[in-house]
C-alpha cells in the first residue's frame, strides 16, 4: 500500500509558502484525503450503493490577530495558491479576533504506528465483499425468525489520510483506516411492526462481526412483539452500552467542551471540582487507549492529545481545551481542537467510560420497576445550561418488574437532566464483544429516569 | 464540460449500464460570523467534483471524485457500474425508474444584487456593527453576541443516457444575530433574529440580507433576552397554543416534511432517520389534519431554498399535493421511489448535497398554505393560551408520530392580548392529533422562511430547504414538558 504522505507534505508546503510569500504572520493548513463506500441495505436488500474520494483543503492565514479562511475541495498547485490568496484577502479586511495569540508551536508526538491504524484489508475491500457481506446480513437476520420482515442498515469502510501544518513547526501526517456495520431489523406478525438493532465498528473490515450483529438486530426484533405503553413518570432504567454512548456524547460536547463553557452553554458551569455524579462515574478522554477502534495522537491543528480526565469517582475534573479557548482561560490545550461543520472547538471525541463487574442479567435481576433501553433516537439539549436532554427509545424498550422482563414496550420520550439521572448509578457492567459505539462505554443501571411521554401522548 | 458528460455516459453503457447520468458540481460559498467583538469565522469555500450514477445488472451503484478529469472521469464511471452489479446481485426485480421527458436547458434563480460582488468589507461592517450594538445594549447583562452572514452557490451541470443535459445555476444567502443575557442566579436566556440557528435564508440576492434590517432590530432582540431572564416558567398544562413561522417552519419540517419522504416511508432509512407513520395504505385514507390543513411540495415557489429548475435525476421542478383540506394525499418521491408505488411521475425531489455525494429525495419547499386570518385576528380570537417563537430544540421519533420542542420565548395570550413574557418554553403532542387540533392560521404574516440545515442519508447529507407559513393555533396541547419532567426533583 502506497500512502500519500510525500504528496500531503508537498501540497502543505505549496500553500505554506504562498502564505508566508503574501504576508501571512501565521498560517495553518491541513489537507485531507479520503475514499469511503457504503452499502445501505434496506428491505433486505442492498438499496444504495456508493463510493466517494475527497480532497478536502483547509488553509487558516492570520495578519496579527486578523484571521481570513479558505476551505477548497481542488488540488492542483494553481488552485491552492488562490485558496491561500483568497484567505489572504479576506484575512486583511476582517476585524480582529482578540483572544488570539498564537497557533501552536512546534511539537513533538507519541505516535501511534501506523500499522496499528491502518488495516490492508480494509483499503483492498471491494464492492463485491460489500455484497458478500450484505448477503450473509440478510441471510443471518431472517435465519433466527419467519417473521423477519426487512434487514436495514449500512456496511462501509474508508481509509482517511491527513497533513496539518502550521508556519510556526508543526508538521504532522496521520493515516487510519475503519469500518462499520449498523442493523435495524424489522419484523411483522400481521398486527405489529416490531424493530431490533445493533452495530459494530472494527479497524479492519474483515474481523466486523457481521452475523452477530445480525442475529443480534432480528433477536431483538423477534422478542419485540406484544408492545405496550407505560405511564410517564419516574423508572429505574437500565441502558445498554449504546445507549449510555448517546449520553455521553451530548454530555461532552455540550458540558466538556472549552467552548460551551466560555459562551455559558455548559451545564458544569461553576462546578468543576465538584462531586455532582455518582462515584462510581469514572469517564475520560483517551486518543491513544487500544480499546477504541477510532484513536489519534494530534487533534485538528495538529497538537498533541493528551489523556483527559473528565469524571473521576463522580468528580467533574476537567475540560477539554484548544489553543484558542486554552490561551484565554490562561491554562495550555489539552489536544482537543475539532473542526467540524464549520465550527472550531474543542471536543472530546475519544470517550471511555470505566467499566464495572455486573452484567445485563444482574442488572434485570435487580430491577424492581424498571426498563431496558436499546439505544436512543433523536436526541437533543432541551437546556443545555441544565443539562436537560431528550430523546426517545428505538429498535427494543422492555418494562423490567421484580427482576424479570414483563413485555416490551413502545416508543417512549425521556426529558431529564444529566446533573440529576448520573448523580445515582446502581451498577455498571463490563464492555460489550462488540463495539456498539465509537465510545467504549459499558451498560449501566440508574435507580430514576423520566419518561415523560410516548407514542400516544 | 459536455465531452467530459459524453466520455462518463459512454463509458458506463460500455461497462454494462442501462442507465447513467452525471453530475458535475462547483459550490461556492462564503462564511462569515463575528462573535462577541471578535472575528469567529471568514471563510470562502469552493467544492468542485462529479458523482456518477448508474444502473447495472438491476442494481444501482454510485461513485464520484473531486478530480474533474478524463482519466478519473472513466475510472469513476467503470467504479460505478462495477458497483452498480455488486446491488444487482441482492436484488430480486430490477430497479424500475418513472419515465422523465429527457431536455436540455438552463436554468438560474434571479437575483437583484449578486452576493458574491458585493464587497466582504461591507457584510463585515454590517456584522461588526449589529455584535458592537447588541453588547452595548447593556454591557452588565449581555454576556454572548454572535452576527452571521453566509452565501451560497452551485453550478451544476446534470447529463444522462437518455438525453437530457441541464446546467443550472442555484444562489442563497442570508444571515441573523443572537445574544444570551446572563443575570446574576438565573439561567442564562438567548434571543435570535430573525430565527435561530444563524438567522434565516433565501434564494434571492444581497438584497434579502438587507431587506432582514438587522440592524433596527437589535435593541428589540437584546431586550427580549434580558426580560427573559426575568421571566416566569412556562406552566405545565393544556392550553391553547399559538406558534409563528419561525417556530412552525421546524414544526411542517419535521411533522410533514420528512413523514412524506417516499423513500423513508419506504425503508431506506430504516436504520438512520427511521420510517413514517404515513404509509401507502393510507394514502387518500388518512386525515392527517383539520380541514384548514394544506401542505404542498414546491419546488417552484420564488425564492425558496427548495427551488430549482430540476431536480439531480433532471426532472422539471412542480408543484405537488401533500395534505388537501387535512386528507393525506401525497408524497415526495423521485423516479424509483414512485415507480415503487405506481405513481407515474416523481415529485422532482431528488438532491444531493455534494457533487460526490449521492442524491436523495429531500424536502423542497414545505408549504402550508396561507389560512384566511390575519395574525392579529388570531390573537384577538384567542381568551387564554401562549404564543411560542423561535425554535431552541427539537425532537420527534423514528416515525414521525411524537414530537417536542422548545423555543426561545413565547408570551402568555389573555382575553386576546399578549400578555407577560414567559421563558423556556416547550410542548410536546402527536402529529395527526397537533394537526387535527389546529383551527386558525394567517395569511399577512406568511412567510417562505429557509433553513440550510436538513440533515439525512449514510453517508450523511446537510441539505438547504424552505417553509412556508404564518402563525396558526392548536388546542389541547401540553406544556411545559422540561418543567414537569424535572421539577419534583429539584432540578428546574
Amino acid at each position: 500500500m502506497e500512502f500519500n504522505k510525500d504528496l500531503l507534505f508537498e501540497k502543505c508546503q505549496v500553500l505554506l509558502k504562498e502564505a508566508t510569500k503574501l504576508g501571512a504572520s501565521q498560517a495553518e493548513v491541513r489537507i485531507g484525503l479520503s475514499t469511503t463506500a457504503l452499502t445501505r441495505l434496506a428491505n433486505s436488500i442492498i438499496d444504495q450503493n456508493v463510493a466517494e474520494r475527497h480532497a478536502n483543503v483547509r488553509t487558516i492565514v492570520y495578519f496579527g490577530k486578523q484571521k481570513g479562511s479558505t476551505t477548497v475541495e481542488i488540488l492542483d498547485d494553481a488552485s491552492l495558491k488562490q485558496a491561500v490568496a483568497d484567505a489572504v484577502k479576506v484575512a486583511k479586511i476582517s476585524p480582529e479576533n482578540k483572544d488570539f495569540k498564537s497557533l501552536p508551536e512546534k511539537q513533538t508526538y507519541d505516535e501511534i504506528p501506523l500499522d496499528e491504524l491502518v488495516s490492508k484489508k480494509t483499503i483492498n475491500a471491494t464492492p463485491e465483499l460489500r455484497a458478500e457481506y450484505a448477503t450473509l446480513a440478510i441471510d443471518s437476520a431472517h435465519a433466527i425468525d419467519k417473521r423477519v420482515k426487512a434487514v436495514a442498515g449500512a456496511i462501509s469502510h474508508g481509509l482517511y489520510e491527513e497533513a496539518i501544518l502550521n508556519s510556526l513547526g508543526v508538521e504532522v501526517y496521520g493515516a487510519a483506516t475503519g469500518s462499520n456495520i449498523n442493523l435495524t431489523v424489522l419484523a411483522e406478525d400481521g398486527k405489529e411492526q416490531t424493530a431490533g438493532w445493533s452495530s459494530d465498528n472494527r479497524n479492519d473490515f474483515t474481523q466486523l462481526q457481521i452475523k452477530t450483529v445480525a442475529e443480534k438486530a432480528a433477536k431483538k426484533a423477534a422478542d419485540g412483539f406484544g408492545m405496550k405503553y407505560i405511564d410517564s413518570g419516574n423508572y429505574e432504567v437500565i441502558l445498554e452500552p449504546a445507549a449510555v454512548g448517546g449520553l455521553m456524547f451530548f454530555m461532552s460536547y455540550f458540558g466538556f467542551s472549552a467552548m460551551m463553557y466560555q459562551d455559558y452553554i455548559s451545564f458544569l458551569r461553576d462546578k468543576i471540582g465538584e462531586k455532582i455524579f455518582d462515584e462510581k462515574l469514572n469517564l475520560w478522554d483517551d486518543g491513544f487507549d487500544k480499546r477504541l477502534v477510532y484513536r489519534g495522537f494530534y487533534d485538528d491543528e495538529g497538537y498533541p492529545k493528551s489523556k483527559l480526565d473528565m469524571i473521576t469517582n463522580g468528580v467533574a475534573m476537567n475540560l477539554a481545551y484548544d489553543t484558542l479557548t486554552a490561551d484565554k482561560d490562561g491554562v495550555k490545550s489539552t489536544g482537543h481542537n475539532a473542526k467540524f461543520r464549520g465550527r472550531s472547538m474543542p471536543f472530546p471525541g475519544n470517550l471511555l467510560i470505566g467499566e464495572g463487574n455486573s452484567n445485563l442479567d444482574e442488572m434485570i435481576a435487580e430491577t424492581k420497576n424498571g426498563i431496558l433501553i436499546t439505544h436512543f433516537h433523536y436526541q437533543n439539549a432541551v437546556n443545555p445550561t441544565k443539562g436537560i436532554f431528550t430523546g426517545l427509545t428505538r429498535d427494543g424498550a422492555w418494562l423490567v418488574k421484580d427482576g424479570e422482563i414483563q413485555y416490551p414496550l413502545r416508543t417512549l420520550r425521556y426529558t431529564d437532566s444529566v446533573l440529576r439521572f448520573f448523580a445515582n448509578i446502581d451498577m455498571i457492567g463490563k464492555y460489550s464483544d462488540l463495539n456498539d459505539t465509537q465510545a467504549k462505554v459499558p451498560p449501566m443501571k440508574l435507580p430514576s429516569f423520566t419518561i415523560s411521554g410516548s407514542q400516544k401522548e | 464540460m459536455r465531452d467530459l458528460t459524453q466520455i462518463a455516459l459512454e463509458t458506463c453503457s460500455k461497462e454494462g449500464a442501462s442507465y447513467a447520468d452525471i453530475r458535475i458540481v462547483t459550490m461556492t460559498g462564503e462564511d462569515i460570523a463575528i462573535k462577541r467583538g471578535n472575528i469567529d469565522s471568514l471563510n470562502l469555500r469552493t467544492v468542485k467534483g462529479f458523482g456518477i450514477r448508474t444502473i447495472a445488472n438491476g442494481g444501482l451503484g454510485f461513485a464520484g471524485s473531486y478530480d474533474i478529469t478524463t482519466n478519473e472521469i472513466k475510472r469513476v464511471a467503470k467504479l460505478a457500474v462495477r458497483i452498480g452489479k455488486a446491488s444487482g446481485s441482492t436484488r430480486k426485480n430490477p430497479i424500475k425508474f418513472v419515465d422523465v421527458e429527457a431536455v436540455e436547458d438552463s436554468y438560474k434563480t434571479p437575483f437583484k444584487k449578486d452576493p458574491f460582488s458585493v464587497p466582504t468589507e461591507k457584510k463585515i461592517e454590517t456584522l461588526v456593527e449589529i455584535d458592537k450594538r447588541l453588547r452595548e445594549f447593556n454591557p452588565e447583562v449581555i454576556k454572548m453576541s454572535q452576527a452571521d452572514y453566509r452565501g451560497h452557490r452551485e453550478d451544476k451541470i446534470f447529463a444522462s443516457t437518455e438525453g437530457a443535459y441541464i446546467t443550472q445555476q442555484i444562489t442563497f444567502c442570508g444571515g441573523g444575530f443572537s445574544c444570551t443575557a446572563i443575570s446574576p442566579g438565573t439561567q442564562p436566556q438567548r434571543r435570535s433574529f430573525p430565527g435561530s440557528f444563524r438567522g434565516n435564508f433565501s434564494a434571492e440576492g444581497y438584497e434579502y440580507f438587507e431587506s432582514l434590517n438587522l440592524l433596527e432590530n437589535v435593541e428589540k432582540t437584546a431586550k427580549e433576552a434580558i426580560a427573559l431572564t426575568e421571566a416566569k416558567a412556562c406552566p405545565t398544562e393544556k392550553t391553547t397554543l399559538l406558534i409563528d413561522g419561525h417556530q412552525l417552519m421546524l414544526q411542517i419540517h419535521e411533522s410533514c416534511g420528512h413523514p412524506t419522504e417516499l423513500d423513508r416511508v419506504l425503508g431506506t432509512e430504516a436504520a438512520f432517520a427511521g420510517t413514517s407513520f404515513m404509509t401507502p395504505d393510507l394514502l387518500g385514507k388518512l386525515q392527517y389534519g383539520s380541514k384548514l390543513v394544506n401542505f404542498v411540495a414546491d419546488s417552484t415557489s420564488p425564492t425558496g431554498l427548495g427551488t430549482y429548475g430540476y431536480d439531480d435525476e433532471g426532472v422539471k421542478a412542480k408543484k405537488v399535493d401533500l395534505v388537501r383540506d387535512g386528507l393525506f394525499v401525497g408524497y415526495q418521491s423521485s423516479r424509483e421511489t414512485a415507480a415503487i408505488i405506481g405513481l407515474e411521475e416523481s415529485s422532482a425531489g431528488m438532491r444531493a448535497d455534494n457533487p460526490q455525494k449521492l442524491p436523495l429525495v429531500r424536502m423542497v419547499n414545505i408549504n402550508l398554505e396561507p389560512g384566511d386570518w390575519k395574525r392579529d385576528e388570531v390573537i384577538a380570537d384567542t381568551k387564554k393560551g401562549i404564543l411560542m417563537s423561535t425554535n431552541k430544540s427539537w425532537s420527534i421519533d423514528d416515525k414521525r408520530l411524537n414530537f417536542q420542542f422548545g423555543t426561545e420565548i413565547a408570551w402568555e395570550i389573555v382575553n386576546g392580548e399578549i400578555g407577560n413574557i414567559i421563558k423556556s418554553p416547550t410542548y410536546t403532542a402527536i402529529t395527526p392529533e397537533f394537526w387535527g387540533s389546529m383551527d386558525a392560521h394567517s395569511k399577512d404574516d406568511w412567510k417562505l422562511l429557509g433553513t440550510p440545515n436538513c440533515g439525512k442519508g449514510q453517508p450523511g447529507q446537510v441539505m438547504y430547504v424552505g417553509h412556508g407559513c404564518g402563525t396558526a393555533r392548536f388546542h389541547n396541547i401540553r406544556v411545559g414538558v422540561t418543567k414537569e419532567a424535572t421539577d419534583t426533583d429539584g432540578v428546574q
